[in-house]
């Protein structure tokens, strides 16, 4: 009886953890289901095609590491627009992050009509790329753009921007900067985070504000400059609609980014498979880059709590 | 108890689904044949007032076809030329669809997706190579079939301003026709600023894939069945076009440009009287009629080189085709043809702007009244009409032109050396893409 009632008691229990398993897969399932046929599925599958000739009409075709091949040594724009999106990782994004760390500290200040000046500030990074995109390019017309007619009031002769090879990419990271709202945001909380009485004890030891900055407040803010290197990292590495809407790639395929040249591939020659290949590539280029980030963290990244 | 309730839904499932499916396809079927007529579906790519036009022959034809009943949908932008191509890769075409672009049409012919229309012409009494300029009728057959049919082509000319030809002392009647003529009106019209740049310039010479017919080239030769991007006068194409990267600073005078924004809005730089020549197409009148109405210009075909070509243009655009997968080929056809013929298509073109492909068409009273049409109709009819080569590749093969252009004249590149470097590409292309494909 006794042994009965423990054994049933314990059948019992299973049953009803694997009937509680089974609910919960249950209320899970849309999750699950759209999880593993909208994303598991596609990225395996495009592992595989990567291997393929697939026009996306007739089925693919197996042929190894043709394309892999094709890539490295005879795609010329392969090797140029990898190059045109690191440009934009190595030079864009830590300007990028600069620009929206100082607009933060700025933004920090205890004065009159601040919220206004946050507001001001974080909207362009809310209005959609396309017109954004739109309105540089006639900020940035190098005959009668509002940047060119200010740079001529003070003697300089402007560059001719996105018509020009050399010029466009630092056009297209200027006109990056404008985005620089939504990083701040995320400075700014942090920012409000860090507990006052770190400065008052700081300031009773005597530090100027220089010293606070460089013990203080950078360290505090350390995790979140992380986060938004990682983020704009990855972003750096899909860098495509601003380079489609306003260059399309040119001039000379100077703003031809990966992601574009992808794209074309794709979605203009219906090389489905080779661009299969250059996603997995950029994958890969992308996972090694945020690991070496995180890995190196452990050296400048400050979690409060731990020694200094 | 559980158990059984568990069986009863089951059951009941197993009830339920096998009618509903039954019912699905029943009124998928009685779909079909509703009205008395079959129901076929169109896909378009027009938008706008094109579209409009659209709308209106389809139901002009529904109005005069009791038996068969089109449906039309928009496929508008970019995206609706993608979505076909997913389409065909799902097998969920419609029965008609005017989404192809000509350049396209052997890319998917090839592949098999489309149906081949010699058999459905013939029955009624059609003959593409009679009825269609022969510019169009090359574009539209490929291996020797007909896989789609048109309802516009277009004619390339050189729009200029009289009266920038007559401040410079040019005979405003009697526009360029060698190169050599044509290349001093550039001159002639060209100011240059205090600022070295540009105040007003002449022309920039662009689409090399066309020029190079102009100076006797060709990008494939059917006969041989070859890519010939390196053709000796291709090569002489580029080199001619160069002589204005030498002679004008391009960059310039591109900057100078987009100060004006594109030539469909008002301030277009031709209507402004910034650009003196304008390498364009008959929808331009439209165009001027709006936004420069008080516009003095004439027009000339593109000049030539004495050993080249003379009134050559460049044929294209949206082809009508019925997808293998189509279930009701019949029904469709009767579509199509009635869409092909002479007074749907002088209705679209009229209403689009266009020259009509159909040679009978270009022949009527408002196309040869008005001066304009007067003047493409017969180039558009001519020998040196050409559309996009019949190969697979051609999408990639013309942006890979103009790639080697760009390269050429802003980057300093070679003609030569480029053109033989996409002629070793492209022909690598050809033979992958011919191996995929199956032929």
């Amino acid at each position: 009886m006794n042994i009965k009632a423990v054994v049933g008691a314990g059948h019992g229990a299973r049953d009803r953890s694997a009937h509680e398993m089974r609910t919960g897969l249950m209320f899970a399932a849309p999750w699950l289901i759209g999880f593993t046929v909208f994303f598991v599925y596609p990225v395996l599958a495009s592992f595989y095609y990567s291997l393929c000739t697939y026009d996306a009409i007739r089925p693919p075709q197996f042929i190894g590491l043709e394309n892999y091949r094709q890539l490295f040594f005879e795609d010329e724009l392969f090797w140029k627009s990898l190059g045109n999106t690191m440009y934009m990782v190595i030079f864009g994004l830590p300007i990028g992050l600069l620009a929206s760390l100082a607009i933060a500290l700025l933004l920090n200040q205890k004065i009159k009509g601040i919220a206004f000046y946050r507001t001001a500030f974080y909207v362009p990074s809310i209005t959609p790329v396309v017109a954004t995109s739109i309105l540089w390019l006639w900020l940035l017309n190098p005959e009668m753009g509002l940047i060119n007619v200010a740079l001529s009031k003070i003697g300089i002769s402007g560059p001719a921007w996105l018509t020009d090879p050399a010029w466009a990419k630092p056009a297209l990271i200027l006109m990056s900067l404008w985005g620089a709202g939504g990083g701040m945001v995320i400075y700014l909380a942090a920012l409000q985070d860090i507990p006052e009485s770190l400065y008052e004890a700081a300031s009773l030891d005597g530090a100027t504000s220089t010293t606070q900055f460089w013990n203080i407040t950078l360290p505090m803010l350390t995790p979140v400059i992380l986060f938004n290197l990682i983020i704009g990292l990855i972003g750096a590495f899909q860098y495509f609609t601003q380079a489609y809407v306003m260059t399309a790639g040119g001039p000379q395929d100077s703003t031809t980014s990966y992601a574009l040249h992808l794209f074309n591939r794709a979605f203009l020659d219906f090389k489905m498979g080779y661009a299969s290949a250059m996603a997995w590539i950029l994958f890969v280029i992308t996972l090694i880059a945020a690991l070496l980030i995180f890995k190196s963290s452990a050296r400048w990244v400050y979690y409060s709590g731990e020694d200094r | 108890m559980q158990a059984d309730r568990t069986l009863s839904r089951r059951a009941l499932l197993a009830r339920i689904l096998p009618a509903t499916t039954a019912g699905m396809v029943t009124s998928a079927l009685a779909g079909c044949t509703n009205g008395g007529g079959q129901e076929i579906i169109y896909w378009t790519g027009w938008s706008g007032s094109e579209l409009n036009a659209q709308e209106k022959l389809v139901s002009d034809f529904n109005n005069g076809n009791p038996r068969v009943r089109a449906r039309i949908l928009t496929q508008f932008g970019p995206s609706g030329y993608q979505k076909v191509r997913i389409a065909f890769a799902g097998g969920a075409t419609p029965d008609v669809m005017s989404t192809v672009w000509a350049e396209e049409l052997a890319s998917y012919a090839l592949r098999g997706v489309l149906t081949p229309l010699d058999a459905y012409l013939a029955r009624s009494g059609r003959d593409l190579e009679r009825e269609f300029t022969p510019g169009v009728a090359r574009m539209l057959q490929v291996d020797g079939k007909v896989y789609g049919l048109a309802v516009t082509t277009n004619t390339t000319f050189i729009a200029y301003n009289k009266a920038i030809f007559r401040e410079v002392g040019l005979d405003p009647e009697r526009p360029p026709r060698t190169i050599e003529e044509f290349d001093l009106a550039a001159k002639l019209c060209t100011k240059t600023a205090a600022n070295g740049g540009y105040e007003r310039y002449g022309i920039r010479p662009t689409v090399l894939a066309l020029w190079a017919y102009v100076f006797g080239g060709q990008w494939y030769d059917p006969e041989t069945r070859t890519i010939t991007a390196n053709h000796p006068n291709n090569i002489r194409a580029l080199e001619w076009m160069r002589t204005y990267s030498k002679n004008y600073d391009l960059r310039r005078m591109q900057a100078f440009e987009t100060t004006f924004g594109s030539n469909e809005t008002p301030s277009g730089p031709f209507f402004v009287g910034k650009v003196a020549m304008w390498q364009t197409g008959e929808w331009a009148q439209e165009s001027i009629r709006r936004y420069a109405p008080d516009l003095d210009w004439g027009w000339f075909a593109l000049p030539s080189p004495p050993e080249g070509r003379e009134n050559v243009t460049g044929a294209g655009g949206s082809v009508f085709v019925i997808p293998a997968a189509c279930k009701n080929k019949d029904a469709a056809w009767a579509f199509l043809n009635w869409i092909t013929l002479p007074d749907p298509v002088e209705k679209f073109c009229t209403a689009v702007h266009n020259v009509p492909p159909l040679i009978e068409v270009g022949k009527r009273p408002y196309f040869q009244n008005d001066p304009l049409y007067r003047f493409c109709v017969p180039i558009a009819q001519g020998q040196n009409s050409f559309g996009p080569p019949p190969i697979p590749t051609w999408p990639t093969f013309n942006r890979e032109i103009g790639r080697v252009e760009e390269k050429v004249m802003l980057g300093g590149a070679d003609p030569k050396t480029t053109l033989d470097a996409l002629q070793r590409a492209m022909e690598k292309e050809l033979r992958q893409t011919m191996r995929e494909v199956g032929s």
